[in-house]
């Protein structure tokens, strides 16, 4: 996509950062984090605790213990959340955030630590098509998505003709209620990440089933304030924690081993 | 003369200059400035879904209202206690709450109502089997904003009826006029009255409250302005936009009810 820039830009701050073998420290300076506690597994409620967990949570305590910094976590919706960052009342935001240019002109972006690659979730029982290319074909078949999110982006670009305002595109609050207009049959498709679909499937069963391949690639990021002076420190980080696997590691234990129990 | 010149200008509507010069500064940045240009015409798009869906959920839940604050004053105890049943509980339910059940619980429901009872003309093949996305999500939002504001203008007419004297109704049943005759002469023209403002408040409450079936992704003004500023990140910018052309439809619709008003209170003095 548009990305070309701001990737060739990360991977120049990348390689700087790769050159220098020690990170940052900064002397435990308390930064304040924010998410949202609506993205599992990337950031969730536990449901015997109530505290927030998931991958981003541990992915960037990590990268706080190795820059040496305190996070004070605070919770906040969407939208709300990208003002304030960009305001500077949080220093980082995190919520599977697609790296778009657009976006990049308000706040800044860390080093994508993410690759998401959407599946298309459907109604056990289709029978209508079986890909990408077959629901495209059909003007008759609906999509459901949320305003702004990877699936969105997905669903326009890789899926449909690249119109955003395409009416085939239903758009709805949230994942949940997409995921019940699915199963009403306003809709014949939502696309997700794969751990998201099989949460829905466990907790619908035999509701729902996955066609199709992996589609389109969107990377997440961090936001952080524009011109904050954290970006480089976290990209270090980043850089070091996917060079020692630790990223590996945190994807297997959230989208493999960890189970929702509900 | 000069009492009635000093009269007016203490009357006049300083608010509504004030609010005029508000939105002239905020029309010229949206003019001047490119960034809110973009953001207003990508918004715009939603007036007419949000006058759309205002309108005819307001005249249903005036009609619906009518209905069940007349079935509020039956002699039969049944419908009472269903009347006040139906307006205690949807009056407790907020309408973003109503939304999602009518959405995603009734309309549903309703498809396979319609189903089942026409089994057999479907089976023949006389009639195509109704698919809840035929039930389109703007008339699944419509039809949850007309319950939820049914209930409460329900209440605004059993309270414009309940104030007009008995003995007006009592004078008119013995002269023989018919209960039904009682209704549209006696007691309507006044309840019109009385209602109005109370409606024309409810009415303003309603352009408002429907940005909430944005939810539903009805393309509203509302809902434009989530999907410009989720893909931009223009969060201020944006709902800078939509405050201003929320405002523009709220306070002119209010000046018209004002007007309406005026107009009656002249009518009831002759």
């Amino acid at each position: 996509m548009k990305l070309t820039w701001i990737t060739s830009l990360f991977s120049v701050c990348v390689a700087v950062a790769a050159g220098a073998a020690e990170l940052p420290d900064l002397n435990g300076r308390t930064v304040i984090a924010v998410t949202e506690n609506a993205y599992t597994p990337l950031n969730f409620v536990d449901a015997k605790t109530g505290q927030g967990i998931g991958w981003e949570y541990d992915a960037f305590n990590e990268i706080a213990r190795r820059l040496n910094m305190k996070v004070d976590w605070q919770l906040s919706s969407w939208d709300t959340m990208i003002q304030a960052v960009k305001d500077g009342q949080f220093d980082v935001g995190m919520d599977g955030i697609t790296i778009t240019e657009e976006r990049a002109s308000q706040v800044d972006f860390s080093a994508p630590y993410m690759v998401s690659e959407q599946f298309m979730l459907v109604r056990a029982n289709e029978t209508k098509f079986d890909d990408a290319k077959s629901f495209a074909a059909n003007p008759d078949l609906l999509v459901g998505s949320q305003p702004g999110t990877t699936n969105f982006y997905v669903a326009v670009y890789d899926i449909l003709d690249g119109d955003e305002t395409n009416p085939r595109i239903k758009l709805f609050e949230t994942f949940g209620a997409a995921v019940q207009a699915l199963k009403s049959g306003d809709v014949d498709v939502t696309l997700m990440d794969a751990t998201s679909a099989r949460g829905y499937m466990g907790a619908n069963p035999g509701a729902f089933k996955l066609v199709g391949g992996p589609l389109g690639t969107e990377q997440f990021g961090f936001i952080l304030t524009p011109g904050s002076d954290l970006t480089a420190p976290i990209n270090a980080a980043i850089e070091s924690m996917k060079a020692d696997g630790t990223m590996e590691a945190l994807n297997q234990k959230w989208f493999f081993d960890y189970k929702q129990t509900n | 003369m000069t009492m009635k010149f000093k009269d007016k200008l203490q009357q006049a509507p300083w608010w509504l200059l004030v609010a005029f010069l508000l939105a002239l500064i905020l029309g010229w940045n949206i003019l001047a400035d490119q960034s809110y240009e973009l953001i207003f015409n990508a918004l715009s798009k939603g007036i007419w879904m949000t006058l759309k869906v205002t309108f005819i959920a307001f005249l249903s839940a005036v009609s619906l209202g009518l209905v069940i604050a007349l079935a509020g004053f039956s002699s039969i105890r049944l419908i009472r206690e269903v009347v006040r049943f139906y307006v205690e509980i949807i009056r407790g339910i907020p309408v973003l709450v109503l939304l999602f059940y009518v959405a995603f619980v009734v309309a549903p429901a309703l498809v396979d109502g319609y189903n089942w009872l026409l089994q057999k003309p479907i089976e023949l093949g006389w009639l195509d089997s109704a698919r809840t996305r035929d039930f389109n999500m703007v008339w699944r939002a419509v039809f949850a904003l007309t319950i939820s504001y049914s209930a409460f203008i329900a209440e605004i007419f059993r309270a414009g009826i309940q104030e007009i004297d008995k003995g007006q109704i009592e004078a008119a049943q013995s002269l023989g006029l018919k209960d039904r005759y009682v209704f549209r002469f006696i007691i309507f023209p006044q309840a019109v009255r009385k209602v109005l403002p109370p409606l024309g408040n409810d009415f303003v409450a309603m352009i408002k409250d429907s940005a909430l079936v944005s939810v539903l992704g009805v393309q509203d003004i509302t809902q434009l302005g989530k999907v410009y500023s989720s893909s931009t990140f223009k969060f201020f910018e944006t709902y800078n936009v939509v405050a201003f052309l929320y405002l523009i439809l709220t306070i002119s619709l209010s000046l018209m009810v004002r007007g309406l008003e005026r107009h009656l209170r002249r009518f009831e003095r002759h």
